[in-house]
């Protein structure tokens, strides 16, 4: 699973997630996407499964990127314990995603097959995401209005 | 590429309220700049901008720009997209001359089956989407086409090798690589060894279930 190898502090804020996204909202080196369209934590382990929901499906041919990196940890404190005595242990790595972002890509198939397989890893997602397609592409017009 | 004409309305009010209230009516805020004039602040209606912009020439298109009684040779120079809807939000036009020279960013289309490449199950990975080029408004292509039908797997065709059109040409570098037949990534599952996995992963999941009542009762 990612996670970073090494990390200046052990345990973060949570922080908010407010707004849009304020890059890497298009779909930038394969053809088609995974664009998140509301905010949320993704962990390490949603990656990987959605991952693996898409290059299982696809089967031969294509290329996957992932474009979100779990950077964040998560502290949590055991079970039945009482407050207090500081911070929880750091368990899970996420990664922070806010509208808009392009979550995953895929390349080198047709669009048939990568929206069935961005379809099932959507699926394996704790956000509301969408299948896109690159501007070009296809029938995908160069400018929306 | 024939010029494109669009109306281009000046004297819109200024500030992303006044913005917003022009996009919800149906009109996209731009701007108009270059050759020395003052920057003049337009409005363009959303349709028209879209059936203009998505023609044969692209976003590279050579406008007629009408701005009140005055007429500008323009193209778009810089598109601002909303980061969810992916819409236009606003535009720049540039206004040029038919004899200077512009630089421009040039999509680039694969053409033609690599048939060594997926013999091999390989992929076609394009590396460069785009290429800068320089070339006068009426020489720049809509795009540049690059023959893929050669490629095998470990080949890579370069910027070197692009043929460009007479009175295009490019600062890339020669080097920089377009398009790569890379090896397959994509590891096949048999089903033989989907199940086992399957196999492995109920049984991670119920040790793990079992930890977890394990902590939660004690």
């Amino acid at each position: 699973m990612l996670m970073p190898r090494k990390v200046k502090h052990r345990k973060q804020q949570r922080g908010r997630m407010t707004g849009l996204a304020k890059g890497g909202e298009t779909v930038s080196f394969g053809d088609y996407g995974i664009q998140a369209l509301e905010p949320g934590w993704i962990t390490a382990r949603q990656i990987e499964a959605a991952r693996i929901a898409m290059t299982r499906h696809v089967r031969r041919g294509g290329k996957v990127w992932i474009r979100v990196f779990p950077d964040k940890p998560v502290t949590q404190k055991p079970a039945e314990t009482r407050m207090g005595s500081g911070k929880g242990n750091p368990e899970h790595w996420v990664a922070v995603v806010k509208p808009g972002r392009v979550l995953f890509e895929l390349a080198g198939v047709d669009e048939a097959l990568a929206q069935a397989a961005m379809e099932r890893a959507i699926q394996k997602l704790p956000v509301k995401a969408r299948f896109i397609v690159r501007p070009g592409v296809g029938s995908m017009p160069e400018v929306q209005v | 590429m024939a010029d494109i004409q669009l109306v281009a309305e000046p004297g819109r009010a200024e500030g992303s309220r006044a913005s917003r209230r022009l996009r919800h009516a149906g009109r996209i805020p731009a701007v108009v700049y270059g050759h020395g004039i003052e920057p003049i602040s337009v409005s363009v209606d959303a349709r028209e901008l879209r059936a203009a912009l998505n023609g044969e020439a692209g976003t590279r298109a050579l406008l007629q720009l009408s701005v009140g009684s005055e007429q500008h040779l323009a193209v778009a120079r810089q598109l601002q997209r909303h980061p969810v809807r992916h819409t236009v939000t606003h535009i720049d036009f540039q206004v040029v001359s038919r004899d200077e020279i512009i630089s421009a960013e040039v999509p680039i289309s694969l053409v033609g089956e690599a048939v060594a490449v997926h013999r091999g199950d390989g992929t076609v990975a394009q590396d460069l989407m785009s290429l800068a080029v320089k070339a006068r408004p009426a020489d720049l292509p809509p795009h540049i086409e690059v023959d893929v039908s050669e490629l095998e797997i470990g080949s890579t065709i370069r910027v070197g090798n692009l043929s460009l059109p007479a009175g295009v040409e490019t600062d890339v570098d020669p080097e920089q690589a377009i398009a790569v037949g890379q090896p397959p990534q994509v590891v096949v599952v048999t089903e033989q060894a989907e199940a086992e996995e399957g196999g492995a992963e109920s049984a991670a999941e119920e040790a793990e279930a079992a930890g977890g009542e394990g902590a939660g009762e004690s």
